[in-house]
């Protein structure tokens, strides 16, 4: 288990410094010129004003050196500071992940008590008016994207009936579930009916099986069949993808948090890529390349601990 | 500074479709004005500096801003945002009123020797920083040399300066290489900030950022920045004018549609409205009263020497068959003006009558809405011209009023028999128009906005000087160049009038810059409260002291 876990971790880290490389590229090769806008107004934008800008901010050296010197500060636990904030780009990072991860871990809640409840309902009643309710209700919100059922949200229970605010992030738990609820709900809209349609899926998989044939057949009673071997033999793949779509939402919060009015990571994407603030794009990017891999290898190692049968046919 | 980028302006043009989806989907999606809301008569839109004076106080406002202040040192990095908080802060040599007017502030008065080379400062007794100690005129000079630094936002308002001494206990004196009009317009601007020295250099390099004290003297003191959050403002009680009728005000930050709903819902007081649209989503809510005042901001069309327009016959042309009002109305909701010079009327911080009267004479260059006559001498100028053989390129992003526009150009152009085509690049590209020549060589046209922190027209003309980096066609006349370097130097409001109003009408005979519509401030506002300024001035001016209950309580 120790040797899985440090080789995963070396892996991680190979990973790591390789999209790092990816991103910082990509950000670099992006349209626009970032000195445009550390220059200040448009009146100073002459060409020797934006020269000295770039040699300051060292834009006039080579992709490689430049890189080099954000790895070099990068290790050393310097993430430098933003070109539009003038600020920490550790504290500009820290100040707005709480609301982001606030925002995905609520909609997690959500997508897997309601996405799984509605999968084994959909399974448990296979063929019936529930299933095809189930199956047709889900795909309809998952047709939806997230910033129109942000819109309707918004516009139906925010400003017409005034249930819950439309802006802002919240203080305290009350508080920030309150406005969170909304935000949550959109983002968690879509992820409904993929995990409702593995969890139905799985769970027919699971039923079909010899032994649940056997327990079947041996009189144990329906629902602790269900309960004890289909959902339990179902959920390897269900926590896998609950693992994926909650990963992947670490990267999409930017349409909610937008529409909601929320500081979160997303929107700070956006505005430094916006404003080509290199260092800050940076970082955010590699924060959320590191959540998803680190979602989803606590999923892999996570996987074999539910179902037995994974861990044998892995090379040890 | 003389003028300012909007770079915020556009900074979710990602989200735009989004946007627009969600205004519509608040108050009915209106196809005739596109802005969702019911539509302003633009040419009925009366600007008023102030807002009805406050007779009750309020414990705290909610207010909102279109994005998070970069840095609340204006010095370092100057936006909008930052500006609208910190105005209630920071405190400077002269200040702005809302008629857009200046006056001597934290310089008690001040003094012009009779050549106009050298001007004296008395700083204010009496006036306390937020962390109590006393502001002195070394603070002064220290800040006036800040500000000077050429790495500073504002350096390029100190080219004049030939040195800056203190000369007394409370008395500083600045020396000029030629006399400056513009120079005491500027310390009511950035330039003029007073900050405590202490208070910065104890700071370093994170003065401005989340977590730091201010360092100045205003009526309000910056209580506390929670990045990704909030900033709060309290009243300061050792301050040395009135005090604020506002005692805490509190800002956050929403994008397009969230800030819509956010005054919709009452979850904010008031805003000042960035752009016309967000106001003309609210035009129907009762409970949203809007204050339109002068500012001097105005949409244009910034032409190039690339393709047909370097020849300023067919920059006429266009300038005479611009649907403007068109424009106005299904681009902005008619909540901007169709207007004739490239400045709007908060430009006018002295002799109003005669710029007033100036533009109006301009305005059969600049037509609202084309008339026969009018498109009868394109077409004649066209002719004259010869019609250039390539379609012509109109640069643009993705935002509502710029597409509309783009598309009224095009429309024009077709009209008068030039063909036109449309290229739409990204919000984070078009910012790039302005300062590479080479980003422009593939465009025959902006479609661009521009506003100058000063009120004066002055601010804007060096603009049109045949050495002006944002000279784009190479317009060239030595009587433009000559009047423009001696009103800047004319120091008599008058005299000055007179030779900006001379080179007004020699910028717009030769259509350098294209005008299309002046675009007021917006103020959006709680209709129980009334107090702030109106006008531009809200960015200079203390406006949160005013803001405050129509009724006493």
């Amino acid at each position: 288990m120790l040797a899985r876990i440090s080789r995963r971790l070396a892996g991680l880290l190979a990973t790591l410094f390789a999209a790092s490389f990816v991103i910082f590229a990509a950000v670099y090769a992006a349209p626009g010129d970032p000195a445009v806008f550390l220059a200040g107004g448009r009146d100073k934008l002459t060409p020797e004003r934006l020269a000295s800008v770039r040699a300051q901010y060292h834009l006039d050296e080579p992709l490689v050196v430049q890189y080099g010197r954000w790895l070099w500060d990068c290790v050393h636990l310097d993430l430098g500071r933003s070109f539009q904030y003038s600020d920490q780009v550790g504290d500009l990072v820290s100040a707005r992940l709480p609301t982001t991860l606030q925002l995905v871990a609520y909609a997690t809640v959500l997508f897997v008590v309601l996405g799984v409840g509605a999968g084994i309902l959909a399974a448990v009643r296979r063929s019936t008016w529930v299933d095809s309710a189930i199956v047709g209700g889900t795909t309809l919100a998952a047709s939806v994207p997230s910033f129109v059922a942000a819109i309707a949200l918004v516009s139906l229970f925010g400003v017409q009936l005034g249930w819950f605010p439309v802006t802002g992030s919240g203080t305290g738990i009350a508080g920030t579930l309150h406005h969170l609820t909304l935000p949550a709900l959109s983002l968690a809209l879509g992820a409904l009916a993929i995990i409702s349609r593995v969890t139905r899926q799985a769970m027919a998989d699971a039923a079909a099986s010899d032994h649940v044939e056997a327990a079947r057949a041996s009189g144990v009673p329906e629902r602790d069949i269900i309960r004890r071997h289909v959902l339990r033999n179902a959920l390897g793949p269900i926590v896998t993808m609950c693992g994926l779509v909650m990963a992947g939402m670490l990267a999409g919060t930017v349409v909610v948090e937008t529409a909601f009015g929320l500081s979160g990571i997303g929107s700070l994407l956006v505005g430094s890529i916006n404003a080509h603030d290199f260092p800050v794009a940076q970082a955010v990017l590699l924060l959320m390349v590191t959540g998803y891999v680190v979602v989803t290898t606590v999923v892999d190692l996570v996987h074999p601990l539910l179902d037995p049968r994974v861990k044998e046919v892995r090379p040890a | 500074m003389t003028t300012h980028s909007d770079r915020r302006r556009g900074a979710t043009a990602v989200l735009a479709a989004a946007t627009l989806l969600t205004v519509g989907a608040c108050s009915g999606a209106d196809t005739t004005s596109g802005t969702g809301g019911a539509s302003a008569d633009a040419a009925k839109l009366a600007l008023s500096p102030t807002t009805p004076a406050a007779k009750g106080t309020l414990a705290r406002a909610d207010w909102l801003l279109e994005d998070e202040p970069d840095s609340l040192d204006l010095d370092t990095q100057g936006t909008s945002a930052g500006r609208v908080v910190l105005t209630n802060v920071c405190e400077r040599l002269y200040q702005l009123q809302p008629d857009m007017t200046t006056k001597p502030f934290l310089a008690s008065s001040a003094k012009t020797s009779a050549d106009g080379r050298t001007l004296t400062l008395t700083v204010r007794s009496g006036v306390t920083f937020h962390d109590g100690s006393k502001l002195t005129a070394d603070d002064v000079l220290w800040s006036l040399k800040r500000h000077a630094d050429p790495d500073m936002e504002q350096s390029d308002e100190f080219g004049n300066v030939s040195s800056m001494k203190k000369t007394g206990a409370d008395e500083i004196t600045i020396g000029f290489k030629a006399p400056d009009a513009l120079f005491t317009k500027a310390l009511a601007g950035d330039a003029g900030i007073v900050w405590n020295k202490e208070q910065v250099e104890k700071a370093g390099q994170d003065f401005g950022t989340p977590g730091q004290a201010d360092a100045c003297s205003g009526p309000y003191a910056l209580k506390n920045w929670k990045s990704g959050d909030s900033i709060t403002i309290a009243a300061y009680g050792g301050y040395w004018g009135k005090k604020p009728l506002t005692r805490e005000v509190v800002f956050r930050w929403a994008a397009d549609s969230a800030l819509v709903n956010a005054l919709k819902t009452g979850a904010a007081d008031g805003a000042y409205a960035e752009t016309p649209n967000t106001a003309a989503a609210l035009l129907k809510d009762k409970d949203i009263a809007q204050h339109y005042g002068p500012s001097t901001a105005s949409l244009v069309l910034i032409p190039t020497a690339r393709g047909g327009l370097g020849d300023e016959r067919i920059r006429r042309a266009l300038s005479l068959s611009l649907d403007r009002k068109g424009i106005a109305d299904s681009g902005y909701g008619g909540l901007v003006e169709p207007w004739a010079t490239p400045v709007g009327s908060g430009a006018w911080g002295y002799e109003k009558a005669g710029f007033q009267a100036a533009q109006k004479q301009l305005a059969s260059l600049a037509p609202a809405s084309p008339t026969a006559d009018d498109l009868a001498e394109a077409k004649k100028l066209v002719k004259e011209a010869g019609t250039p053989g390539a379609p012509l390129v109109i640069g643009t992003d993705a935002s509502q009023g710029r597409t509309v526009t783009a598309n009224a150009v095009r429309a024009a152009l077709q009209r008068i028999g030039l063909k036109a085509q449309i290229k739409t690049v990204p919000t984070s590209q078009f910012e790039e128009f302005y300062s590479d020549p080479q980003a422009r060589d593939e465009i025959d046209l902006l479609v661009g906005d521009w506003y100058i922190s000063k009120a004066d027209p002055m601010g804007f003309y060096d603009n049109g000087l045949s050495d002006s980096s944002n000279n784009w066609v190479g317009f060239k006349d030595a009587t433009y160049d000559k009047n423009v370097k001696k009103a800047l130097a004319t120091l008599d409001d008058a005299e000055r009038a007179s030779l900006a109003i001379d080179v007004q009408k020699r910028f717009a005979d030769a259509a350098v810059w294209i005008p299309i519509a002046q675009v007021p401030t917006i103020l959006l506002l709680d209709a129980k409260l009334t107090g702030p300024t109106a006008s531009q001035a809200y960015l200079y001016y203390p406006w949160a002291a005013e803001l405050g209950t129509k009724r006493s309580a």
